[in-house]
Formats: C-alpha cells, sequence, structure tokens
C-alpha cells in the first residue's frame, strides 16, 4: 500500500462525482435485480438455510473435504498443488509456465490472482497476460484494481471504456456497449486461439466427483479453460461443497444473489484435463489441468472467530446492499475485497494492523447480513475487529477525535444503552422529517462531523447491544 | 516439485480446534431431488426461461418438421460449413442425410498436436458460423441446457460459432439441476467437461447494459424434439 490512507482515498471517492453516478446506477440495480430472482425461487429462506449448513459444514471439515476433492482431482488425471501463501503461488504458477514453454497466457477471472498479484509476476518474467472478461479486461488495461467482486469495472462510464478500448486495444471508437462489445469479441479471439495457457478462478470444487465449477456469463471462462493446452485453475482452500448436490443448492443461489439471474449464462464442471486414449480421445479441451489450492491467511482466519467468513461465496451481493459501499466504491477500500466481505476478510487474512480503519467502514446497519445468501453474520465480526482494533490503539482517528463523548458513554452499559435507544428514536423522527428513505444526510451535533460524508442509517428495531446479548 | 500440501492441511486441522463455526453441523441429511414426467409444464417453463434471456425455441411437430428446420436455419445463415457433432450424437435420425443432400458439410473437428497445426485448426474452426449439438438434458426450473462433451462432442460446437444450435429431445428435460444430477451418478467421471448453457453469451461490464454475444454464441437456437 502507499502512503495514501484510507480517508484521502474515501475522500477522492466522495469528491468524484462520476463514481457517485456510476455507483447508485448499478448497485440499486443489482439490488433490485437480486430480490426479483430469489422471488423466483421457490423456499429461497429454506434454500438459504441448507446452504449456510452446506458451508458451515464443509468448513468444519475442511482438511477431510480438501484431501478427498484432491484424491479426485488426481484420479481424473488432474494434478493438484497447495499453496503456503501467495508468494508460493506464484512460484508455482511460473514454475508450470517454465515446464510447459509458455509464451502467452489469457486468464479468466480470478480473485485469487488479483491476491497473488499474478500478471505482475508473469510481466516480470515476460510473459505476455491477458484478461479476458471484459471488466476485468478495463481495469488491466487502465492498470488498475478491480472496484467490485462480480463487476469489476463498476466505476466506468461507457465513454470512459469506449476511450480507453480504443485506445489501448486499437479497436474502432465507439460509445455504444453493443458495438464496443462486438469489437472486443474480434480482438480478444484472436488471442484466445493463440494463447498457450488458460488461468481461471473456481467458484466450487466438488469432493465428491473432483470437478471445478466456474460461472460466468461471457463464455470467456470457457474458452480460457478449453482451449490452450494447458489450464491452471486458482482456488481458495474453502471453495469446497462436498458433493454435486450441494452444489447444485449453491449455485440456486449464487448467480440469483450476484446478477439476479436464476443460473449464470454458463456453468463449467470440468473435471480433469481432455480424455485422451490411443484410438479416440476428446478433440478438444486442454491436455493438462493444474489446480492450485491457495491459502494465503485462510487457515488462519480459520481459528479466529472470524472463521464464519469462510462461508462466504463472492456473490457481491453485501457490496450493493452497504451504504458505506455505495457511497465510496470498491477502490477507496484498497484492498482486494472490498464492501463488507473484504472489512473482514482483509484483517483476517492480512492482519489488524495496516487494515484497523476497514472494519469501521460501516454503520453496522445489518444490510450485509440481510443479503448474504448464506446469512453470514458480518456485523458481529466487524465488531470484533474494532474490539481488537481498540486493544491495539489502533482506532481510526474520527472515533478518538471527533466522538469523545463516545468513550465515556459506551463505558457505562446503562448510559450507553439508553442513549442508543433515544437517539435510535430521535433518528427516526429525524427521517421522517428529512424525508430521505430513512437515511438521514445530516445529523444534528456533535454527530455532525461523522455525517459530513455520510447518510446516518436508520437504527435497527433492535440495537446492537440487545441483538449482541440474545445471541450469547 | 514439492509443494505445501502437508502444511497447509496440519494447520488447518489444528484451527479447527479453535473455530467460531455458527451452524456447523457433523452432517447434513440428504435430499430426495424430486423427478417428474411432467414433459408439457417442464417444456413450457424451460421455454419461458430460455426466451427471456433471448433464446430461440422451436417446436416442431415431428421429426420430419425437425430436420427441414435445422436444414432451413443452417442455409438461411449462408453456411455451407459447420462445426457440428458427429452423427450419432445428434438426436434427429433424418439429419445427417439431409445435412448431404443440402450440400453442407461438417468440419473434421480433430486438433493436430504440434503447434503450429494446432493453432491453424483452431482459427479454421473459429471462422465457422454455425455449430450444431445434441443436448443430453434441458433444466426446467432454470431454462438452461446440459452439453457434454466426449470423443464424438466437441465442447467447440457450442462455443465458437456466432449461432449455437441444439437439439433437445423433449423427454430428457429434468425439473431441476439436482434431479439431473441424482439421474446420472456417473456423469462426472466420463466427460471432462459438463456446462449448462441458459442463454446467449453475455455481459453488463459497461454500465450494467446488457450485451449479447460476447465471447461465446449470440444467437441459440433449441430444436425440442418430440
Ligand atoms: S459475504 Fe455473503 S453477501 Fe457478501 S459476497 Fe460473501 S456470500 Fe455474498
Amino acid at each position: 500500500m502507499s502512503n495514501v490512507t484510507f480517508y484521502d482515498r474515501v475522500e477522492d471517492a466522495l469528491n468524484n462525482e462520476q463514481l457517485k453516478v456510476a455507483l447508485t446506477r448499478t448497485t440499486s440495480k443489482l439490488g433490485g435485480l437480486r430480490i426479483n430472482a430469489l422471488a423466483s425461487l421457490p423456499d429461497a429462506d429454506g434454500v438459504r438455510d441448507r446452504a449456510r449448513l452446506i458451508r458451515a459444514h464443509t468448513i468444519s471439515k475442511l482438511a477431510d473435504y480438501l484431501e478427498q476433492f484432491a484424491a479426485n482431482v488426481e484420479k481424473m488425471g488432474g494434478h493438484v498443488h497447495f499453496a503456503d501463501d501467495a508468494a508460493d503461488a506464484n512460484r508455482i504458477v511460473l514454475e508450470l509456465a517454465k515446464q510447459y514453454d509458455i509464451k502467452t497466457v489469457v486468464k479468466g477471472k480470478s480473485m485469487v490472482s488479483e491476491e497473488m498479484h499474478l500478471n505482475h509476476e508473469f510481466e516480470e518474467m515476460g510473459i505476455t497476460v491477458w484478461e479476458s472478461d471484459l471488466g476485468e479486461r478495463i481495469v488491466q488495461e487502465a492498470g488498475e484494481m478491480p472496484s467490485h467482486i462480480i463487476a469489476p469495472a463498476i466505476h466506468y462510464t461507457r465513454e470512459q471504456a469506449g476511450d480507453l478500448l480504443h485506445d489501448k486495444l486499437k479497436i474502432p471508437l465507439s460509445h455504444d456497449p453493443a458495438v464496443i462489445v462486438g469489437h472486443v469479441r474480434e480482438k480478444l479471439r484472436q488471442e484466445f486461439l493463440v494463447a498457450d495457457m488458460g488461468i481461471t478462478g473456481v467458484n466450487f470444487g466438488v469432493a465428491e466427483t473432483g470437478t471445478l465449477a466456474l460461472v460466468e456469463n461471457e463464455g470467456n471462462g470457457r474458452l480460457t479453460s478449453t482451449v490452450p493446452r494447458v489450464h491452471i485453475a486458482l482456488m481458495g482452500i474453502e471453495r469446497i461443497v462436498p458433493t454435486l448436490d450441494d452444489l447444485s443448492i449453491m449455485l440456486q443461489v449464487l448467480a440469483r444473489s450476484a446478477t439476479g439471474q436464476k443460473l449464470s449464462v454458463y456453468t463449467n464442471l470440468l473435471t480433469g484435463p481432455r480424455r485422451k486414449s490411443q484410438t479416440t480421445g476428446e478433440t478438444d479441451g486442454p491436455d493438462a489441468l493444474h489446480v492450485v489450492i491457495v491459502d494465503n491467511g485462510r487457515s488462519k482466519v480459520l481459528g479466529t472467530e472470524l472463521a464464519e467468513i469462510l462461508y462466504c461465496i463472492r456473490c457481491g451481493a453485501c457490496l450493493n446492499a452497504c451504504p458505506v459501499y455505495q457511497q465510496i466504491g470498491g477502490h477507496a477500500y484498497g484492498s482486494v475485497y472490498p464492501g463488507p466481505v473484504g472489512a473482514v476478510l482483509t484483517p483476517g487474512l492480512r492482519g489488524i494492523g495496516p487494515w484497523a480503519e476497514l472494519p469501521h467502514a460501516s454503520s453496522l446497519c445489518g444490510a450485509c447480513k440481510e443479503v448474504c445468501p448464506v446469512r453470514i453474520d458480518i456485523p458481529r465480526m466487524l465488531l470484533k475487529l474494532r474490539e481488537e482494533g481498540h486493544e491495539k490503539g489502533l482506532a481510526p482517528a474520527w472515533v478518538k477525535m471527533g466522538l469523545p463523548m463516545y468513550r465515556f458513554v459506551a463505558t457505562q452499559p446503562a448510559l450507553f444503552k439508553f442513549v442508543i435507544k433515544a437517539s435510535g428514536f430521535g433518528v427516526r423522527m429525524l427521517a421522517k422529517i428529512q424525508g430521505n428513505g430513512g437515511w438521514l444526510n445530516k445529523l444534528p451535533p456533535p454527530l455532525s462531523g461523522w455525517t459530513e460524508h455520510r447518510d446516518f442509517p436508520p437504527f435497527a428495531a433492535k440495537s446492537f447491544s440487545e441483538q449482541f446479548k440474545n445471541r450469547k | 516439485m514439492q509443494d505445501s500440501r502437508q502444511i497447509v492441511l496440519d494447520r488447518i486441522r489444528s484451527s479447527l480446534k479453535t473455530s467460531v463455526l455458527p451452524m456447523a453441523r457433523a452432517s447434513i441429511s440428504p435430499r430426495e431431488a424430486a423427478p417428474s414426467s411432467d414433459y408439457a409444464a417442464m417444456s413450457q417453463s424451460f421455454q419461458r426461461d430460455m426466451e427471456t434471456v433471448g433464446a430461440k425455441i422451436h417446436r416442431p411437430a415431428n421429426d420430419f418438421a425437425a430436420v427441414d428446420l435445422v436444414v432451413d436455419l443452417i442455409q438461411e445463415l449462408g453456411s455451407n460449413e459447420i462445426l457440428a457433432w458427429d452423427d450419432a450424437e445428434l438426436p434427429l435420425a433424418g439429419l445427417p442425410y439431409a445435412l448431404h443432400k443440402a450440400g453442407i458439410r461438417r468440419a473434421d473437428h480433430r486438433i493436430p498436436n504440434d503447434d503450429i497445426g494446432r493453432k491453424q485448426k483452431l482459427a479454421a474452426l473459429s471462422a465457422l458460423r454455425v455449430g450444431l449439438t445434441g443436448a443430453s438434458a434441458g433444466l426446467a426450473d432454470t431454462g438452461s441446457l446440459a452439453v457434454i462433451s466426449s470423443p464424438t462432442r466437441p465442447r467447440l460446437a457450442s462455443l465458437l460459432p456466432m449461432t449455437h444450435i441444439s437439439l433437445l429431445p423433449i423427454n430428457r428435460l429434468y425439473p431441476t439441476m439436482a434431479a439431473f444430477f441424482a439421474a446420472h451418478p456417473g456423469v462426472m467421471q466420463d466427460a471432462s467437461n459438463l456446462v449448462f448453457i441458459s442463454g446467449p453469451s453475455r455481459t453488463a461490464d459497461i454500465e450494467m447494459t446488457l450485451t449479447v454475444g460476447v465471447h461465446g454464441p449470440k444467437y441459440i437456437h433449441v430444436v425440442l424434439c418430440p
């Protein structure tokens, strides 16, 4: 990270009018699509409950399922590598590139590869990497990071995207998405046809069959995992489901929560490399399949009270629902994983030290938990991390200085509860008057410093300390 | 190449001793995925969902009509060479002969091993405009085709061309993905690739504007064979 602080990035984001427009359009649209899609699922609540059970059970027996998964991938002719951390994962991938004499690589979307800064490593080695997901390609050409888990270029307008792609890919200039996409198809098809190696992420690894499930809409994931001679699949250790039936449950909620589709356009199930035989074998598909299973801090998170974040299936719904994300976008978080999930995962994986502000980038309104397909209790873990930050003296400046009252009140439980209840009431009253869908633009002093750049959410009917107590 | 398998697995096992994992149960009771033989209802639901995402569904009255329809579709697109599955894989008996009679050739989909030959072949296949496949199943609740690879069923036929025509006999419909898996327990062992296809290739990466035909087929025709 550079010496640009979290607050600088937030400040920048809040002053970026165009970002605000892009974010509002996208997050509200995705949020609406999600609601309709879940309505199309009979017994959506029951399916979500089962999805949560599956994730919890799998993580509680993770080592056993990983062993079963690895054995089945190998049985079907694939290779499995375990990587301790990002450097280890890079070493494995680069050695494979050398072993197969790779000159060019085409990539599908992979968050793990972002953790590894893999593209940079390849460039150092003189190997050309082409991102093939449209949004991912836009941010690659711009030299940026994705700003959303499932919509990496969410912060771009059509004009910016058209200009950038015209400039970098030398395709004809257009600001019409349909025309741009047509030119990109032609240009990138040539890359798919000559690339020596394809690299993708993995949504789920099915333990009982050794199958990789990879979901996508563009067809770039299919091309990447079908056309090049070698396919490398990067997955986090937690991306396992035990059975095909479990997979079908997870798929019922993943696309609905992410993009509002019943199912993504392509649900690729990949089991081993191309089947070969002396006389008749499959005529296409990769000659070799390597699955790289990456830890990079996850097993450490597993041993803590943050382990529940490993249930995450990376749908992105919590980003769209989060009032803070809606205001500041993904880049302000400064980490690979933005939004509520990132605010827990990043300090968990990398340590609270450099990331102490992230757990505070939340109003604890509970929207993330509400929309999460596997009902991850993100607010609980944000509070846990705040506590840890306080204990280590890492509380962000605004908590220390902006709210001197806070400490006094917060240390006296009775008073704290009274103030929360009273202000909850007050906030709801004010919201009625100001009429902003329950959100306040300006709080009265002394809290006005806090709302200078954020809306204050209406309090939940049950306050946090009440919810906290009930859970215990 | 030595790797970190044991280190990672050991660390996971030791972390699990102190994990806080809400709702973790020792096991989860298996489900029965309900089958269905209500083909009228399933084909209706399949058609509705496929059409919603812009695929075209054809319902010819009988096999003869189906054969004519496929030949017409290909001729309308002006193609005399297509990327197709082998004869035995097309669930429409009269089709191979009709294609032959109409002068529509099937490209040889075998790909040479040497690098230059391989890339030339891929480029040639990529220039074809129509892919023809048979679907192993249709999923009624999501409007999806299950397309499974084999030596005689190349993956590229449903991937490279701008138009993908797929033949789906109505009795291959399943109510859900779970019911399909339950009916085909060994399906993953037999093929390197099973893809569920739910409409034309698409993206919404630029300003959330839905745009079709990104890297896969832009036009999907499903011929529901009686
Ligand atoms: S935490 Fe939940 S809502 Fe957020 S990305 Fe993960 S699964 Fe989706």
